[in-house]
């Protein structure tokens, strides 16, 4: 029972760090963040209020809750959607002109994504809170993704400003590490890795990325991790797919292209894993895949020539090319499937690689070059290494290959 | 006794030892004689002998320690025409000591080589002539630029005969205590096509099964070393089932590394066996070619092979729909 309720909770919840010393990286910012709000006990300071500030999910909102938490400090938390009324800013000014709560608490104000204020009603939000900021009595902190905004100038001005910069891949690594040991999974270094990198310093995208993967499982690796490069964009792949799947004029499925910064390489290998699925019609079918060799070849060219001109009719083809494909009706819904080939050409890579290496060992004893040693004598090692295990000792030993190679000529 | 392949075990050592391309052999007796080799462009099938007459002539000019005078590179391994033409400026830049003053650079599959690449080649060859033989190896000497043909001493290797084949294959038997019994021969040769190597190459997997080499032995060592069916993959396609036809091509080319372009190949000469209307034959050899060049464009081998898999599965389709 229990264990189904925490299965529930979103990972990024449940191991939401309570205390600062949970909290990952920027040790500096957040020692900042607790002198200053430790100095309020000598009265208001300068600035009276603080201003965090940098990427999504660094842990920025989290540090406040922690300290507020360590300092035994009553937070009052609100983001930006509640600026936009009036009696929101006064309710929230009034808070503001009471140092303490009535149990004695001290309390700081948190107003979260300051820079999610946008338009004319809210300048006058913005002002407002310049004004509370100006008499309060207790601390206030204000997070923002992004202050270089004009309009954020008085702002700048009046508070103290700390930047919360992205934790390194290794303090992510060995966060997600913690995780899966409470979790009980036991996770591949390269998994984590992974994972971490791909985050890009936002701890809790990355949270979100094992908690995806991982569920469920008692053992990560690197194949269960990397359809996750995509899946953040899934949902515009998605839109796209749609559109290319099921309109017929080249302008609408065009600008679905445009519209959106997908990976073309990425988008390319959906559509093709895609189209067999989506075109019943042997007819349509053919057609549409002739439209992505197409696509494939003035890819190819462009790396050639570096004459990327021709990125428009690679986009032409394998978008527009394989929609007007269709001449029946739409067939019925069917989900779309992750590019199979993206995943066999990762979990193929180092068979591939063991494959190649034999062909050149093969290839020098032999005087053929690797590609035709394994077209027209691994075959045949294959057999006689099947058949005869003394012949293949010797055979090993001259063609000086190492166990693993023999292993992958015996197996496969 | 060192264990070896027996295409290798048997290679002749000698000029003299090679039983067969007696005019070719003749001519090249008479460079070593004179001490002197011009370039050289050795053409023909496989399996007939190219690499190992290089090899040969080689150690007769040479004697023993003709490895140090000679140098091997294959064209289809090779990172480009640089990396050749940077190995053979520092091979070529000395000459050796000795009776005979130039050493001898053996490049194999040289009709892979771009054209380009090709000419850049025959650059090389010419600032080096001094020092440096080449002789280039081809399975196709139409591929080999004409500038490249006129400084070379053509030969025309062809393919062996059936006796020269039983010959070898007899041969290699009695040194290995191997029973060949005569429908085993006959079967290997028909498979080998007059390619020795793949020949010998049956011939050793058939004997590590440990018992008379028949037939039913040799088709059976065939079949498990050709493990993927391109009629299967070519049936697949023409039945409607593109998904699994898909799914055999990656097979075939990540699992047992199959190149595009050799399954291009194999599909070509497949479609001739097909029991399809004749004119369906040469529309799709002309489908099939247009993929091949694809390919030699750069075209991504899954997604060049997929499309003439659809192409397939239309034609499948057509050629249903007008039988009924």
């Amino acid at each position: 029972m229990e264990r189904t309720e925490s299965r529930n909770i979103p990972w990024i919840i449940k191991y939401r760090p309570r205390t600062l010393k949970e909290v990952i990286g920027n040790k500096e910012g957040i020692r900042k963040v607790v002198e200053w709000l430790k100095s309020w006990e000598a009265g208001p300071p300068k600035k009276r209020a603080l201003l965090i500030y940098g990427p999504p999910g660094v842990g920025k909102t989290v540090a406040v809750e922690a300290a507020s938490r360590d300092l035994n400090l009553e937070l009052i938390e609100s983001n930006a959607s509640d600026y936009r009324r009036n009696s929101d800013i006064k309710s929230f000014a009034g808070l503001a002109s009471q140092y303490s709560t009535l149990t004695g608490r001290r309390r700081v104000i948190l107003l979260d994504e300051i820079d999610g204020i946008s338009g004319s009603i809210d300048r006058g939000g913005l002002k407002a809170i310049l004004s509370v900021i100006e008499n309060t009595r207790c601390p206030i902190v204000l997070t923002a993704n992004e202050i270089f905004d004009p309009r954020f100038l008085p702002l700048r001005d009046r508070c103290l400003l700390i930047e919360f910069k992205r934790p390194s891949v290794r303090e992510i690594v060995s966060h997600l590490r913690r995780i899966c040991l409470l979790e009980g999974i036991e996770a591949d270094e390269q998994a984590l890795r992974y994972i971490a990198e791909k985050c890009n310093g936002d701890v809790r995208s990355a949270l979100n990325d094992l908690q995806a993967a991982a569920q469920g499982l008692t053992r990560l690796t690197m194949e269960d991790v990397l359809w996750l490069g995509y899946r953040n964009r899934k949902e515009d792949i998605f839109k796209v797919l749609r559109t290319i799947f099921y309109s017929k004029d080249c302008i609408t499925v065009k600008q679905a292209v445009d519209r959106t910064d997908l990976d073309l390489d990425m988008l390319f290998e959906w559509i093709y894993e895609n189209v067999p699925y989506h075109f019943d019609s042997p007819f349509e079918l053919s057609e549409a895949m002739e439209a992505l060799a197409l696509a494939d070849l003035y890819r190819k060219r462009i790396g050639k020539t570096q004459s990327w001109s021709l990125l428009r009719y690679v986009i032409d083809l394998m978008t527009a090319g394989v929609a007007l494909s269709r001449v029946g009706r739409t067939g019925r819904w069917v989900p779309f499937r992750f590019p199979q080939r993206i995943k066999l050409l990762s979990s193929t890579k180092k068979s591939r690689e063991l494959l190649s290496k034999i062909g050149s060992r093969i290839g020098e004893k032999c005087h053929v070059s690797s590609r035709v040693a394994v077209r027209d004598i691994l075959p045949y090692l294959r057999v006689i290494f099947q058949n005869d295990r003394k012949s293949a000792e010797g055979l090993a030993r001259w063609l000086e290959l190492d166990k693993a190679m023999v292993r992958y000529i015996l197996e496969s | 006794m060192s264990v070896e392949m027996w295409t290798e075990k048997y290679r002749p050592r000698s000029l003299s030892e090679i039983v067969n391309q007696e005019d070719i052999v003749n001519r090249l007796i008479g460079f070593v004689k004179a001490k002197n080799v011009p370039h050289c462009l050795f053409a023909g099938p496989p399996g007939t002998g190219k690499t190992t007459a290089a090899l040969c002539l080689a150690h007769d000019l040479y004697g023993e320690g003709y490895r140090d005078y000679i140098m091997e590179l294959n064209a289809s391994d090779e990172r480009g025409i640089d990396v050749i033409r940077e190995t053979v400026k520092t091979f070529a830049r000395t000459r050796p000591i000795g009776e005979v003053p130039f050493k001898i650079l053996i490049l194999d599959e040289a009709d892979n080589m771009t054209a380009d690449a090709q000419q850049a080649l025959r650059r090389t060859m010419e600032r080096y002539t001094e020092t440096c033989r080449f002789i280039l190896i081809a399975n196709f000497p139409g591929r080999i630029i004409e500038p490249i043909q006129s400084r070379c001493a053509p030969f025309r290797f062809t393919f062996l005969s059936r006796e020269d084949l039983t010959g070898r294959l007899r041969y290699i038997a009695e040194m290995e205590k191997v029973q060949l019994l005569e429908d085993g021969i006959d079967a290997i040769i028909e498979i080998s096509e007059g390619d020795l190597r793949k020949a010998i190459n049956i011939l050793q997997a058939a004997a590590s099964v440990g018992k008379p080499v028949d037939k039913e032995v040799v088709y059976g060592v065939v079949g498990r070393a050709n493990p993927y069916d391109v009629r299967e993959l070519i049936r697949m396609a023409m039945e409607g089932e593109f998904v699994k036809a898909r799914e055999k091509l990656r097979e075939l080319m990540l699992k047992y590394g199959v190149s595009g372009s050799d399954l291009v190949k194999q599909i070509h000469s497949e479609i001739f066996q097909l029991e399809i209307p004749e004119k369906w034959k040469i529309r799709l050899a002309s489908a099939i070619g247009e993929t091949e060049f694809r390919l030699i464009q750069g075209g991504d081998d899954e997604i060049q092979l997929s499309a003439l898999l659809a192409r397939l599965v239309e034609v499948g389709q057509i050629i249903g729909k007008d039988r009924e």
